[in-house]
């Protein structure tokens, strides 16, 4: 049950136990000198088994100057892991603190929660499985992939139920699509409150999805004209539901099985969920059971109570769909300060549920000013996008801040505009242009600019 | 259509697969010749199997026994609801018993489990309160919720009845319905929801921000909000900051017994959301404080009560903690983990 983040580190907690027990290798070796024959083939064995274990306990041992140069490093005097010792890899020891975070007090429960993905320490546009942020309305199912099924029925000319095997014949699509909660930011409506990007935007998250599109899913079961909405339901304990009006089944919706090349991990809704490009992410609802059509939406409870927004006259919006084009720097941040003047790239992401990032502009003096900042890499719709611009930083306070632009002309908003428009507790749906504080010191806090 | 018989062009195919695999193989130059390439790809492309398809044939036809056991939802206009009934009378108790340790005893939660009584007039002042009285357009909502989900710890373990009566009882509570009022499928569109006309469809985008580049804002005019300090899980990146992970805090440790680990996985998925933060009463997972008369006692009694269900003086442990699918075994090791817990 323990995850890799914990696997690693209680490996590592071994390693330096065993390594303090045993004799140096030196002598060791000394030892299988005066050893002849099977006696000293199995005393070798023994030996190399536990020379893995040295390099593992050295591997999470503290930074030693004796591995700099001119010195040549243990690891280089001694021999690693072998093939299949770790038979699923799991990151560096070293970056143990590359993890998914919650904020403990904004939920009652785990079961019922989210964590957030380390935006600041990611690097191109993909989050690795581990990492990709997580939000559950009743915990994460263990679900037995011979013992899953998807029902569609509803206003159809033939009601299906496909196994996890038969879903997968269908042909396949792959696309790199970013999943968003509403909630991301949403903490911060009335101010800044948090000091980190991880909880300032973290609950982003971007992979290459691999599935079926859902119009070829309707084609089989043929829906009715009549049919307007898709009640898409999941198979965990909150048997999560929310209602996708047709055009959009019809356009770009997908039913995926994988994400980054290997089956949906059970935190994405293994063995199968729905993908709803662009749009807020719990529309994307996972371990997808039954997909119903009908005539009209339902007002589900996560459509009606939960991910409405409400505005300052106390009406609130409902089928709040798409994430709307926002922007953060992800480098520096709280997380990744810089030390002394010089050269730097100031990095950070882009996404828009609506398309493609036209273009980013980024601003040193709290939005006085914009100088425009190249996109990096491949740039396509409804997947992060990445920005870089190369400073000279003299010293000195900054106030950073990043504005996209998306296919459709959308600027991405102020704060205050967001206010003016629609109060403070709306909870979703803020996409305001951010503000880094870089300090004197190269230290970066989050401040809001009203 | 191909301008080869069917095994020509098939056997084409396996002679370029394999051609292919032996350039990879090798990780020579040698490249297939261009005429092969421009050929095979569009017999391929041609070929029936890969036309687009209207329908693939791929699936079992459903039942209606697969979709009635799985078809749970309820509409608005009443589309889903089953035929039953429930009264206040009869949802009183059942809340009590299984929802009042979260949503407490008049609808108000406990600790950040959701109110669902009151706030009636609140949405557009500064701390709305959004209650199923207050905020929810629909009662269909509210019943189609608690048998899709509620409670929370045992979803989809309420008979049809029960879910009428709950529903009626927190209808109830929100002065919706008297207290002899029975809820049944019939009257069920007669339930009017205060904030019905409170929701409008998605209008944005709503606000239009002009692409400026220069002299946008007076600086003077730029006034800055501080972040409030020490409520971010900053263990990671500063000294003395606080951790992240306080959930997960106990699967850190490595000295857990196998009997533990069991013990543990059936304590977080079914005990936790009472026993992890105290609610009805119950005795806190770690705390020795809250355990310290109940380890006195014999532990076959301990098995009793956790199996059977317990008034206490403090609160009320239902029988499995509410989860009657659990095995007995499997209940005594979630009780051996919270004692080696807590002594």
């Amino acid at each position: 049950m323990l995850d890799s983040d914990n696997d690693s580190m209680s490996q590592s907690g071994k390693g330096s136990a065993r390594t303090k027990a045993m004799p140096s290798l030196q002598s060791l070796s000394a030892e299988a000198e005066s050893i002849k024959g099977a006696d000293r083939r199995g005393f070798l064995k023994g030996l190399l088994a536990m020379t893995g274990a040295v390099a593992t306990g050295q591997a999470a041992g503290a930074t030693s100057a004796t591995n700099l140069p001119p010195q040549v490093p243990s690891w280089t005097k001694s021999l690693g892991r072998g093939v299949v010792s770790k038979p699923y890899g799991a990151p560096s020891v070293y970056e143990k603190d590359v993890i998914r975070r919650t904020v403990p007090w904004l939920t009652a429960e785990s079961i019922s929660s989210i964590s957030m993905s380390p935006l600041h320490e990611l690097k191109g546009l993909i989050t690795p499985n581990g990492l990709v942020f997580e939000r559950y309305h009743a915990g994460v199912p263990e679900i037995d992939p011979e013992q899953h099924r998807l029902i569609i029925h509803g206003l159809v000319e033939r009601p299906l139920i496909f196994t996890m095997e038969e879903l997968q014949r269908f042909p396949s699509v792959s696309e790199i699509k970013f999943i968003e909660c509403p909630a991301n930011g949403g903490m911060e409506w009335k101010g800044p409150q948090m000091e980190g990007l991880q909880f300032t935007h973290g609950m982003l998250s971007c992979c290459e999805w691999t599935g079926v599109r859902l119009s070829t899913l309707l084609a089989e079961v043929g829906v009715k004209p009549e049919g307007k909405w898709v009640l898409a339901e999941g198979a965990d304990g909150a048997a999560m539901a929310r209602s996708i009006p047709i055009e959009k089944a019809l356009d770009d919706t997908l039913v995926v099985y994988a994400q980054n090349g290997e089956a949906l991990r059970p935190e994405q809704g293994y063995p199968v969920r729905l993908l709803n490009p662009g749009w807020e992410g719990n529309t994307s609802v996972k371990w997808l059971r039954r997909l119903e059509i009908g005539d009209k939406p339902w007002h589900m409870r996560e459509e009606t109570s939960k991910y409405t927004d409400l505005m300052a006259d106390g009406r609130a919006r409902k089928f709040t769909f798409v994430q709307e084009c926002n922007s953060v720097i992800t480098s520096p941040c709280p997380e990744k300060p810089w030390k002394n003047a010089g050269w730097y790239e100031i990095e950070g992401l882009a996404w828009s549920g609506r398309g493609t990032i036209k273009a980013v502009d980024i601003s040193f003096d709290g939005g006085v000013n914009w100088v425009n900042a190249p996109l990096k890499g491949m740039v396509t719709s409804k997947s992060l996008t990445r920005f870089g611009y190369r400073f000279k930083w003299p010293g000195g306070p900054l106030l950073l801040q990043s504005r996209a632009v998306d296919e459709t002309g959308y600027v991405q908003p102020t704060l205050r505009q967001l206010r003016e428009q629609r109060g403070v507790n709306s909870i979703y749906h803020k996409n305001a242009i951010h503000t880094w504080r870089v300090e004197a010191d190269g230290s970066v806090r989050n401040v809001q600019i009203p | 259509m191909s301008r080869f018989p069917d095994f020509i062009r098939l056997k084409r195919l396996l002679a370029v697969a394999s051609l292919a695999a032996i350039t990879t193989l090798m990780g020579c130059g040698e490249k297939l010749s261009s005429t092969e390439q421009k050929q095979s790809a569009p017999n391929v492309e041609k070929s029936a199997e890969h036309a687009k398809q209207e329908r693939y044939d791929i699936g079992q036809a459903a039942t209606k026994e697969q979709i009635a056991g799985w078809d749970i939802d309820v509409r608005p206009d009443g589309m889903g609801l089953p035929e039953g009934e429930g009264s206040v009378e009869d949802g009183e108790m059942l809340y009590e018993d299984k929802c009042a340790s979260c949503h407490g005893t008049f609808g108000e939660g406990e600790g950040r489990w959701p109110k669902l009584a009151g706030g009636v007039g609140t949405l557009s002042q500064e701390r709305p309160d959004k209650t199923v009285g207050s905020y929810w357009p629909y009662a269909s909502t509210l019943w189609d919720y608690i048998r899709r989900a509620m409670p929370f710890p045992a979803p989809q373990s309420l008979a049809v009845d029960e879910v009428y009566a709950i529903t009626a009882y927190v209808l109830n509570l929100n002065d919706l319905v008297d207290d002899d009022f029975v809820l049944s499928r019939d009257n069920f569109s007669t339930i009017e929801m205060p904030n019905k006309d409170g929701f409008f469809v998605d209008d944005r985008p709503d606000v239009k921000n002009p692409r400026c580049l220069s002299d946008c804002i007076d600086p003077a005019t730029i006034k800055i909000v501080e972040t409030i300090a020490g409520i971010t899980p900053t263990a990671h990146i500063k000294e003395g900051g606080t951790d992240a992970r306080a959930y997960s805090e106990e699967e850190m440790g490595s000295e857990e017994s196998g009997a533990e680990s069991a013990g543990k996985n059936v304590h977080d998925s079914a005990c936790k959301i009472c026993h992890g933060s105290g609610v009805a009463g119950a005795p806190v997972t770690g705390n020795s404080d809250d355990w310290q008369e109940r380890i006195k006692q014999d532990k076959a009694l301990i098995y009793q009560h956790a199996l059977e269900g317990f008034q206490g003086d403090s609160g009320v442990m239902p029988a499995k903690g509410g989860q009657a699918q659990l095995d007995d075994n499997a209940v005594k090791a979630a009780v051996d983990y919270m004692l080696e817990q807590s002594h």
